[in-house]
């Protein structure tokens, strides 16, 4: 996976402590994702309780697609009205659960439980 | 918690990445005064029921490491901070607050609380591959 050799290694950053967000309940998208350290570009992203889609409209940005799910489909309706405001038509809402999803073996690079377990 | 785990492991393409990402309440969250990096004038616990739930979370990952279906590749922490106009503001979001404790342990004196407050609380995060 390009998004691992090149950006993560076993130690790297352990425990650092990296800035929050200011103004939201919960950190932006871009600063999440910075923190991760993750290079999104090209790939297929599963953000799993995703909500209104705080991180999926982020990740979004970079990936090739992203899938939101959440089993609350007000958010969901919110989250798709957010992507095309945005005008970022690579993020799909669905509704589901976090222990079942009705999703292909090995189709995504990426899954992502924010705020989740 | 394990089962959301393996559905995760399931529709990951292999050495895919899995990010686990929570609130850290294994650390107080700091309320600090007048800026978000101003002095530190209170902490807020986490409620124990939640606590405990996060525990359950940290052993469910624990357990997918162990049975080597993911292992670990980098971890950390940020820290976010929310802005509050005033104590009886921070005093209402915490009344139904899901996680946090119902009120702020104060280091200082009422007379010293200056405003407006910050709410800085962590964030953890932890980067796995399928293995």
């Amino acid at each position: 996976m390009r998004c691992f050799p090149a950006q993560v290694s076993g130690t790297a950053s352990a425990g650092r402590i990296l800035p929050g967000g200011l103004g939201f309940l919960r950190p932006p998208a871009e600063i999440e994702l910075a923190a991760y350290g993750l290079d999104l570009r090209g790939l297929r992203v599963a953000d799993i309780g995703a909500g209104e889609g705080r991180l999926a409209l982020g990740a979004a940005r970079d990936a090739a697609s992203v899938l939101a799910i959440d089993p609350d489909r007000g958010a969901l309706a919110r989250g798709r009205a957010e992507a095309r405001r945005q005008g970022l038509p690579n993020v799909k809402f669905s509704e589901g659960a976090a222990q079942s999803l009705r999703l292909p073996d090995a189709s995504f690079d990426v899954v992502i439980f924010s705020w989740t377990l | 918690m394990v089962d959301a785990l393996q559905e995760a492991h399931r529709i990951l393409v292999p050495h895919g990445v899995f990010v686990d990402a929570r609130p850290d309440s294994r650390v107080p969250a700091r309320v600090r005064a007048r800026t978000a990096r101003g002095r530190v004038i209170g902490t807020i616990g986490t409620q124990r029921p939640t606590k405990t739930d996060d525990q359950l979370s940290d052993r469910a990952v624990h357990e997918v490491v162990r049975r080597k279906i993911f292992r670990s590749r980098r971890h950390g922490r940020l820290w976010h901070a929310i802005p509050f106009e005033d104590s009886a503001e921070l005093n209402d979001y915490l009344r139904d607050h899901l996680r946090f404790s119902r009120r702020v342990e104060w280091s200082v004196s009422a007379a010293r609380r200056a405003t407006p407050l910050f709410v800085e609380r962590a964030v953890r995060f932890e980067i796995l591959e399928k293995l």
